[in-house]
C-alpha cells in the first residue's frame, strides 16, 4: 500500500506540451480517478506514473521514494489496459501468473494467488481457455485478475470499460466498486467517462489541455465546481452557461424546477426539443439567442414549440469570471 | 446476384500448376530411371524404376559431406538470421534519432547487388581469418535486409499495450522479444526460415570463392563438381538434384501457411 506523490510534473513531445506541471497527492488506500476530455493527458499521466513514458520534467513519488528514473517493473505497480492486453498465446492462468514467474514467486504460492484472484472474480471456470475464447467482460475480468494476483503499491487502470458495450459497462463498474470493498489498494482510474468518475471515485482530478482544472470529491465538483470546464464537463446534460454582462451564470438541467408562482420566472422561452425519458423528460428551450436544457418531470411538456416557464433556487445557481472562466 | 461459378479458375490454376510441376516430375522420373532426356517421343510414366542412381551419388561422390556442410552452413545462417534479424527488426521499431535515415540506408543496400560486395566481404572473411570454415561460409548469410523488415513489419502489428503489459509485468527488451513478440510473430519466423534456407542452401558464389578443400564444399558446389568428374551421369545428376531439393521442399511444405502469411502480413486490414 502507498500514497503517490506528483511534483511539477510537465510531458513534452517535442515542441508540444502535453502535461503543464501537475501538482497531487494521493493518499494511500485512495481511488482516485483522472477525468478530461481526449487529448487531456490523463492517459499519458497515467502512463508516466506507470514508468511506460518517460517524465520531461518534476517527480513522481510511490510510497515516498521517487521513481522517475525506475523502470515500470521496479515501481511495484500493476496495470489494465483498455484494450485488456492479454498475452494471445498463453491460458487465462498462465496470463494471471505471468509477472510473478519474473519475480521469483514460488509455484505454489502462484498457484494460490491466481486462484485466489479467480474466486474474487468468479473466473475460476476460465483459467484454461485463451484469452480469444473469453468475451469481452471475462477479458476484462482476466485483466483485472492479472492486476490483483501481482499485489502491488498501485493498481493503474486505463480506461479499462472503453471497449464495452454499454450494459457490461455498467456492470463492470459495479464489479470495480466492489472489488475495491476486497482489495483496498491506491488506485488511479483514467476515464472520459464521468459517470465512471462519480461513482467509483474517492477524489475526481479533472484534467483540461493538460492542466488539473479542479481536484475534489465527486460531490465537490458537482456542487461546486471550480471552472466554467468543469462545470461543463461534469454533470450530463452539463450545466446551462447564461452569460450576464461580465459573469457566466450556471445552472444544472435537474436544477431547473417548473414555475407555478406568481412572481416572474427565472428563465422562460419556447421549447425547441422536447426528449422524453420515461423517468423524466429533457426540454431544450431558447432563452435570448442561448440553448437552455432543462430535466423535467414527465409528460409537463409534450412538445417543440410550447412555452416553458422555469424556476430555480438561488442556491443552486453558479457564477464564473467570463474572461478567467474561474469561479467566483 | 448469381456468382460465377468457380470451377474455370480452378481449371486454369490446376492447368498451370501442372505446367509448373511438370519439370520437378521430369527430374524424378530421370532420376529413378536414367533413361536419354532427348528421347523422342519421350516417356511419360517411368519404366522399370531403380534407385541404383541414388546409391551411385552416395557412395560416388562425398555427398554425405556435402550434406553436412550445407546443413552446418544454414543451420548457422538460420540461428543468425532469427538473432540478428529479431534484434535489428525490434530496434526499428522503436523511435530514435536518425531512424528514418538507418532504414534509408538498409533499403538502399537492398538495391547493391552481391556481387559488387563479393570482395569487401572476402577480405573481411580473409581478416577475420574464417576462410574455407563453416562460419566463413555462412557470414554475409548471417543477416538479410528483406528479413529485416519482415521482422519489423510483423513486430509492429503487436499491439503496443502488449509491450507496456510485459515491462510493467518485469520483463526486460530480450524477454519481451522472446517471451511475448517472437510468439506472436510465428509467420515472420517461418518466412525468415524459409528464406534464409533457400538462400543459404543454394548459395554457389560466394561458397566457391571461400572455400578452399573439398571437404569444406556445400551441395551445390558438389553439384558442379560431379559435373565435371563425372560422365554420361544423367540418372546420377538427376538424383543429385532430387537429393538437394527434398530438404527444402519439406521445410517450404511444413510451413507454407506461415510462410504465406508473413509475406502477405500488413498487406491486408485485419
Amino acid at each position: 500500500m502507498a500514497g503517490i506523490t506528483l511534483r511539477a510534473v510537465r510531458k513534452s513531445f517535442g515542441e508540444v506540451a502535453v502535461v503543464h506541471g501537475v501538482d497531487l497527492e494521493i493518499a494511500d488506500r485512495e481511488f482516485v480517478v483522472f477525468v478530461g476530455p481526449s487529448g487531456c493527458g490523463k492517459s499519458t499521466l497515467l502512463r508516466m506514473i506507470a514508468g511506460l513514458e518517460d517524465i520531461t520534467s518534476g517527480e513522481i513519488s510511490i510510497d515516498g521514494r521517487v521513481v522517475n528514473e525506475l523502470d515500470p517493473k521496479d515501481r511495484d505497480v500493476a496495470m489494465v489496459f483498455q484494450d485488456y492486453a492479454l498475452y494471445p498465446h498463453m491460458t487465462v492462468y498462465e496470463n494471471m501468473a505471468f509477472s510473478m514467474r519474473y519475480r521469483g514467486v514460488a509455484k505454489d504460492e502462484i498457484r494460490r494467488r491466481v486462484g485466489h484472484a479467480a474466486k474474487i472474480l468468479d473466473i475460476e471456470s476460465l483459467v484454461a481457455r485463451m484469452p480469444r475464447q473469453l468475451s469481452g467482460g471475462q477479458r476484462q475480468r482476466v485483466a483485472m485478475g492479472r492486476a490483483i494476483v501481482r499485489d502491488p503499491k498501485v493498481f493503474l487502470f486505463d480506461e479499462p470499460l472503453s471497449n464495452l458495450d454499454a450494459k457490461l459497462r455498467v456492470q463492470m463498474r459495479t464489479e470495480i466498486k466492489r472489488l475495491r470493498e476486497r482489495v483496498a489498494t491506491t488506485t488511479i482510474y483514467v476515464t472520459h467517462d464521468q459517470v465512471e468518475a462519480m461513482t467509483l471515485a474517492d477524489r475526481i482530478v479533472i484534467l483540461n489541455h493538460g492542466r488539473i482544472e479542479q481536484i475534489g470529491t465527486p460531490e465537490e465538483v458537482y456542487d461546486t465546481p471550480a471552472t466554467v470546464f468543469v462545470a461543463g464537463f461534469i454533470g450530463a446534460p452539463p450545466m446551462n452557461l447564461l452569460p450576464q454582462q461580465d459573469v457566466l451564470m450556471g445552472v444544472r438541467p435537474e436544477h431547473l424546477v417548473w414555475h407555478s408562482g406568481s412572481e416572474a420566472p427565472f428563465l422562460s422561452g419556447r421549447a425547441t426539443v422536447v426528449e422524453p425519458l420515461g423517468s423524466d423528460t429533457l426540454v431544450s428551450l431558447d432563452v435570448a439567442g442561448t440553448q437552455v436544457i432543462a430535466r423535467l418531470p414527465p409528460k409537463l411538456v409534450r412538445r417543440a414549440g410550447e412555452e416553458v416557464a422555469l424556476a430555480a433556487d438561488p442556491a443552486n445557481i453558479h457564477y464564473f469570471d467570463r474572461t478567467t472562466g474561474n469561479r467566483r | 446476384m448469381r456468382r460465377a461459378p468457380s470451377w474455370p479458375r480452378h481449371a486454369i490454376m490446376i492447368a498451370v500448376s501442372v505446367l509448373m510441376l511438370i519439370p520437378f516430375y521430369w527430374v524424378l522420373k530421370t532420376s529413378l530411371t536414367g533413361e536419354n532426356i532427348y528421347a523422342y517421343p519421350p516417356r511419360i510414366v517411368p519404366v522399370d524404376p531403380h534407385l541404383y542412381n541414388y546409391v551411385d551419388v552416395w557412395y560416388l561422390i562425398p555427398f554425405p559431406r556435402y550434406l553436412l556442410n550445407s546443413l552446418i552452413v544454414t543451420a548457422m545462417a538460420i540461428c543468425g538470421n532469427l538473432l540478428f534479424n529479431t534484434a535489428a527488426g525490434y530496434a526499428l521499431t522503436k523511435q530514435f534519432p536518425g531512424r528514418r535515415w538507418i532504414v534509408l540506408l538498409l533499403l538502399s543496400c537492398m538495391l547493391i547487388p552481391f556481387q559488387a560486395t563479393i570482395i569487401p566481404a572476402y577480405l573481411i572473411t580473409a581478416q577475420l581469418g574464417v576462410l574455407n570454415t563453416h562460419l566463413g561460409i555462412a557470414l554475409p548469410l548471417l543477416s538479410t535486409i528483406i528479413c529485416i523488415f519482415i521482422f519489423k513489419a510483423s513486430f509492429e502489428s503487436v499491439p503496443r499495450s502488449l509491450i507496456d503489459a510485459a515491462r510493467v509485468d518485469g520483463l526486460g527488451e530480450w524477454r519481451i522479444v522472446v517471451r511475448i513478440l517472437l510468439p506472436l510473430s510465428k509467420s515472420a519466423v517461418a518466412t525468415n526460415v524459409i528464406l534464409t534456407f533457400i538462400w543459404s542452401w543454394n548459395a554457389f558464389m560466394w561458397p566457391l570463392i571461400v572455400t578452399r578443400s573439398p571437404e569444406m564444399q556445400t551441395l551445390p558446389l558438389g553439384l558442379a563438381r560431379f559435373l565435371s568428374v563425372l560422365e554420361d551421369t544423367t540418372g546420377a545428376l538427376y538424383a543429385f538434384v532430387v537429393l538437394v531439393l527434398v530438404p527444402g521442399l519439406a521445410i517450404f511444405l511444413m510451413a507454407q501457411k506461415e510462410f504465406i502469411r508473413g509475406l502477405t502480413s500488413g498487406a491486408t486490414k485485419g
